[in-house]
């Protein structure tokens, strides 16, 4: 395996992506504040015509709205809740990446964004299994942008697929991240962390996305924040919501029980949780003809 | 004329109409249960995600595809509507696709062991045992099978198609 593409030309493209709205990266930040409440999104939401008008649409779909027409944005985000808030938000504000189509990964189109919002789901989950608080919010947030970069990288592993998992099955990586290292010098997690510092987003959104496969190597304090983000990702591909060529091609952290208290007869239970919601938020979403978001 | 049938995360299809093919897609730790009676030329699968449906408090009637427990069960009941059941289940032939692992030391994230495990006891529950089976490994599958042929076809990026 030769490495084909410099880190220049995909630092390149990355400075291609559009800076996310205002809006968006506002409600980033106040998703990373403890003691947010509903309140502080409304008032967010309401100066973003475009997001406003996206929520009402959703919340008055069927799935929702049951019959009723609603009408006020505070009763829209009360019913829907900061997840669906934030995810709208999100998936509005970085559409061109969450429906890319991954062709380097062999990955459809909307696959991105379904990985990315079932780990979410799982991440938020698994938070209340940590060791030591974590905001379950940003355990959220943090799963809806972790795979970000595969958005950017993807092109770049157009045609390596199977040699890849060639030498993955051989044992000569241990991971589909270190073939994407060894291919173009840098890995999805490496140029999510670029986005992510580009877009001015928190910091421990910053690590999550950077660390989010080996969340050892994060600084202490992003630690259990990592950890939940870890094992939703690794939830979301074991329950067939992956992106491609990657998924399963992964290993868990074993060190993850010293952040994370689980046990086997907890996980199955996250498991159906998960799918419960995701089936939910995804039924609302495409209400209405909308597809993923 | 092909007709294709999808079958979703705890889903599940039978079929015994030419030209059909019952797909599933992306299996990670998840196991597609897949029944072929040859003398009806009758086939059936169920997407079965977690080992046991008493964690489900009793939702699990929606989605009985999703546990093993009752997936196996609820698929026998329509492959029985199609009339591809005798009057033991010996006359159906059973295959297993899935059930990737993640090698986890502690032995909580090894759903995919846990899920094989479970439908064959609930398989053996009844009588009945896997023929074949294309099971474990770090890597998801899509599967299909064809009506007309029974052939088993298993699908992985970056590898090339086999069969069971």
């Amino acid at each position: 395996m030769t490495r084909k593409i410099s880190r220049t030309e995909i630092l390149a493209a990355l400075h291609k992506v559009p800076l996310i709205s205002p809006s968006a990266n506002h409600l980033l930040q106040v998703a990373n504040q403890e003691g947010h409440g509903l309140p502080d999104i409304v008032n967010i939401v309401k100066c973003d015509a475009a997001l406003t008008a996206h929520i009402l649409k959703v919340v008055n779909s069927a799935a929702l709205a049951r019959g009723r027409e609603i009408t006020s944005l505070d009763r829209a985000i009360a019913i829907m809740g900061e997840d669906m808030i934030m995810g709208i938000a999100i998936s509005d504000a970085a559409d061109r990446l969450f429906q890319t189509d991954l062709q380097g990964y062999a990955a459809n189109r909307g696959d991105l964004w379904r990985h990315d919002l079932r780990t979410a789901i799982a991440a938020k989950k698994i938070t209340p299994f940590s060791r030591q608080p974590v905001n379950a919010d940003l355990a959220f947030t943090g799963g809806l942008l972790h795979d970000l970069g595969k958005a950017i990288i993807s092109d770049f592993l157009k045609g390596t697929i199977a040699e890849i998992v060639t030498a993955i099955e051989t044992g000569r990586f241990a991971d589909y991240p270190a073939a994407e290292r060894e291919e173009l010098g840098v890995d999805h997690c490496d140029i999510g962390f670029e986005l992510a510092t580009a877009w001015g987003l928190p910091e421990p959104l910053q690590n999550v996305i950077r660390h989010h496969h080996h969340p050892l190597e994060a600084a202490e304090k992003f630690r259990p924040l990592c950890y939940v983000v870890h094992l939703g990702d690794l939830i979301a591909m074991m329950t067939g919501s992956g992106t491609g060529a990657d998924a399963m091609r992964c290993n868990i952290d074993p060190g993850y029980t010293d952040y994370i208290d689980l046990d086997r007869d907890d996980l199955p239970r996250i498991i159906f949780e998960v799918e419960t919601e995701f089936n939910t938020i995804t039924l609302s979403l495409s209400d209405k003809g909308e597809g993923s978001p | 004329m092909s007709n294709l049938k999808l079958v979703g995360v705890g889903g599940l299809a039978a079929s015994k109409t030419a030209g059909d093919t019952i797909k599933t897609f992306a299996l990670g730790s998840c196991v597609a249960v897949i029944m072929l009676h040859p003398p009806t030329r009758g086939v059936g699968m169920v997407h079965v995600a977690l080992p046991d449906s008493s964690i489900a408090n009793g939702n699990a009637d929606s989605r009985p595809g999703y546990f093993a427990d009752t997936g196996i069960p609820a698929l026998l009941k329509e492959m029985a509507a199609l009339g591809c059941v005798g009057p033991s289940n010996r006359s159906l032939l059973v295959k297993l696709v899935g059930g990737a692992k993640v090698m986890d030391p502690n032995n909580v994230f090894t759903i995919g062991k846990r899920n094989v495990l479970a439908v064959k006891k609930v398989l053996w529950s009844l009588g009945m045992g896997p023929l074949a089976e294309d099971v474990g490994g770090n890597f998801s599958r899509t599967v299909s099978v064809s009506i007309d042929t029974g052939q088993i076809t298993i699908s992985s990026p970056g590898k090339e198609d086999w069969q069971l």
